[in-house]
C-alpha cells in the first residue's frame, strides 16, 4: 500500500513536452491530496432534509406563537390601561389633552369643583371630559349645562351637553363634545337653568382665574 | 494478481444520483446531469429542488467526507459533519452569488464551517483525534491550503468517467502496479495505461491553475 506510483510507468513515453508537464502536475496533485475517504453506507444516499423542514415548520410555528403572544400582550396592556384609567376617575379623554381647565363653584355652589379636559380638535369637534363634584342634586327634568364662553361671554349657541347629579359627594365624570371650532381664549362654564330653557342659566362653575 | 474487492480500502463504487424521469420537451433534448454546472445546481437547491440537491450531493459527498475525516479524525464525527454540511448547503444555497466566486469554493467554505462547528462542539480533542492539527509539519495556512487542494482533487475525481476513476484510484492508492491493476480488472495492460493517461489528462484540465 505504501508503494508510490511511478509516473513514467503510468504514462509511458507517449506524452511529451507540455502535455507531459500537465500530466505530471496532475500526478503530483493526486499524490499530495491522498486518497478520498471510503464512503460509509450511511452517506451513500443524500439526506432527506426532513429535519430542516421540520425545523422550518417549528420555527414558523414559534414565530406564530411569538406573534400571538405579543398581540395578546398588547391587547392585555391596552385593556389594563383602559381599566386603570377608568378606575382612576377617567382623568383624560386622550393621552395628552390639548387644554385642561379647572373650574370652581360660584356662590350658587361654593363646594363644587370640576376639571374640564379638552382634547385636540377632530375636524370641528372638540371632545371633552368633565369631572365634577360638589354640585347639588336638581329637581327631576332640570339639568346642569356646559356652555362655551367666548370673548368673555357665555354663548347661547355654545351648548356642549347636559347632565344630572345624583350623588353630590361622588366624582362624576362625563364626556361631551363641543361641535364648533376652538378659538384662542375659549373657555367653558357649568350653568343651571334659568327661566328659559333655551338660554344659559346661572353659572355654578367657572374657570379658575389664571 | 487478482484481489478480492472486499480487501480494497478504497471506495470504488461511487453512488450515482438517481434522477427522476422528466418528460422531455420535443424541442429541447434532455440535459445530461453531468453537464449541469455546480452554480446552476446551487441555484436550484436554493429553491429547494430535491433532484438538484441529490446531484450536488453525489458530486460532493466524498470530498466533504474526506475533508471532515481529515479534520475530525473520527468517522462518526465526520459522518455527522457531512450531514450538517449538506443541511447547511440546503438551507443557505439561496445566498450563493455566482459573481462572487466559483460554486466549488462556496461549497468548500460551507462544508469547512460545518466541520469547524462540529470540531468546536466536540470540545478539546486529543492529538489522535486531530492528526492534521496536531501535525508539527505545517502551520494552519499550509493545512488550509492542503485541505483545499485535496478538496479540489477529490472533487475533480468525481467528474471522471467511472472507468477512468477506477484505474486512477487503483494506480495511486491501492499499491498495485499497472500490470497488477490490469490483472485485477481483467483488462489488457494497454487499456489500463490508456485510461490512466486519459484520466490524468482530464484531471489536469479540471485542476488547471492549481499549484502545489
Amino acid at each position: 500500500m505504501t508503494r508510490e506510483p511511478n509516473f513514467d510507468e503510468l504514462i509511458g513515453d507517449e506524452a511529451t513536452g507540455a502535455e507531459r508537464e500537465r500530466l505530471l502536475q496532475a500526478h503530483e496533485l493526486l499524490l499530495q491530496a491522498g486518497p478520498p475517504a471510503e464512503l460509509p453506507p450511511e452517506l451513500r444516499r443524500a439526506p432527506s432534509m426532513e429535519v430542516p423542514r421540520i425545523e422550518q415548520r417549528r420555527k414558523a410555528k414559534r414565530r406564530v406563537l411569538l406573534l400571538l403572544a405579543a398581540t395578546l400582550t398588547v391587547v392585555a396592556v391596552f385593556f389594563a390601561g383602559y381599566a386603570v384609567s377608568g378606575q382612576r376617575g377617567t382623568k383624560s379623554v386622550s393621552p395628552s389633552p390639548a387644554q385642561v381647565i379647572s373650574l370652581r363653584g360660584t356662590h350658587l355652589a361654593p363646594r363644587a369643583r370640576a376639571t374640564l379636559e379638552v382634547s385636540r380638535a377632530q375636524g370641528r369637534n372638540l371632545p371633552m371630559r368633565l369631572s365634577v363634584v360638589g354640585l347639588r342634586k336638581l329637581p327631576p327634568h332640570v339639568y346642569y349645562d356646559v356652555y362655551l364662553v367666548r370673548n368673555g361671554r357665555v354663548e347661547p349657541w355654545g351648548l356642549c351637553g347636559s347632565f344630572v347629579v345624583d350623588a353630590p359627594r361622588r366624582v362624576l365624570t362625563l364626556k361631551f363634545n363641543a361641535p364648533y371650532g376652538h378659538e384662542k381664549g375659549d373657555s367653558w362654564v357649568v350653568t343651571r337653568p334659568g327661566r328659559s330653557s333655551d338660554e344659559p342659566g346661572k353659572t355654578v362653575l367657572r374657570p379658575v382665574a389664571a | 494478481m487478482r484481489k478480492n474487492k472486499g480487501d480494497m480500502e478504497l471506495a470504488l463504487e461511487v453512488p450515482q444520483p438517481r434522477l427522476r424521469a422528466v418528460p422531455a420537451d420535443a424541442a429541447t433534448p434532455p440535459v445530461d446531469p453531468s453537464e449541469v454546472s455546480d452554480a446552476d445546481l446551487l441555484a436550484r437547491v436554493g429553491e429547494h429542488d430535491r433532484e438538484a440537491f441529490e446531484i450536488l450531493y453525489g458530486r460532493y459527498v466524498r470530498p466533504v467526507f474526506s475533508l471532515a475525516l481529515r479534520r475530525l479524525g473520527d468517522r462518526g464525527h465526520a459522518e455527522d459533519a457531512v450531514q450538517e454540511a449538506f443541511a447547511a448547503i440546503w438551507r443557505s444555497a439561496s445566498t450563493y452569488r455566482p459573481e462572487r466566486g466559483a460554486a466549488g469554493g462556496w461549497l468548500y467554505t460551507v462544508a469547512r464551517n460545518a466541520i469547524v462547528d462540529r470540531l468546536r462542539r466536540n470540545g478539546p480533542a486529543s492529538d489522535s483525534e486531530l492528526p492534521d492539527l496536531a501535525s508539527s509539519e505545517a502551520g494552519p495556512a499550509e493545512q488550509a491550503e492542503d485541505s483545499y487542494v485535496s478538496w479540489r482533487v477529490h472533487r475533480a475525481l468525481e467528474e471522471l468517467p467511472p472507468r477512468e476513476r477506477e484505474v486512477i484510484e487503483l494506480a495511486y492508492w491501492s499499491g498495485l502496479s499497472q500490470s497488477e491493476v490490469a490483472d485485477y480488472l481483467g483488462l489488457p495492460l494497454g487499456t489500463v495505461k490508456t485510461r490512466t493517461r486519459s484520466g490524468l489528462a482530464r484531471l489536469a484540465d479540471q485542476l488547471e491553475g492549481e499549484t502545489l
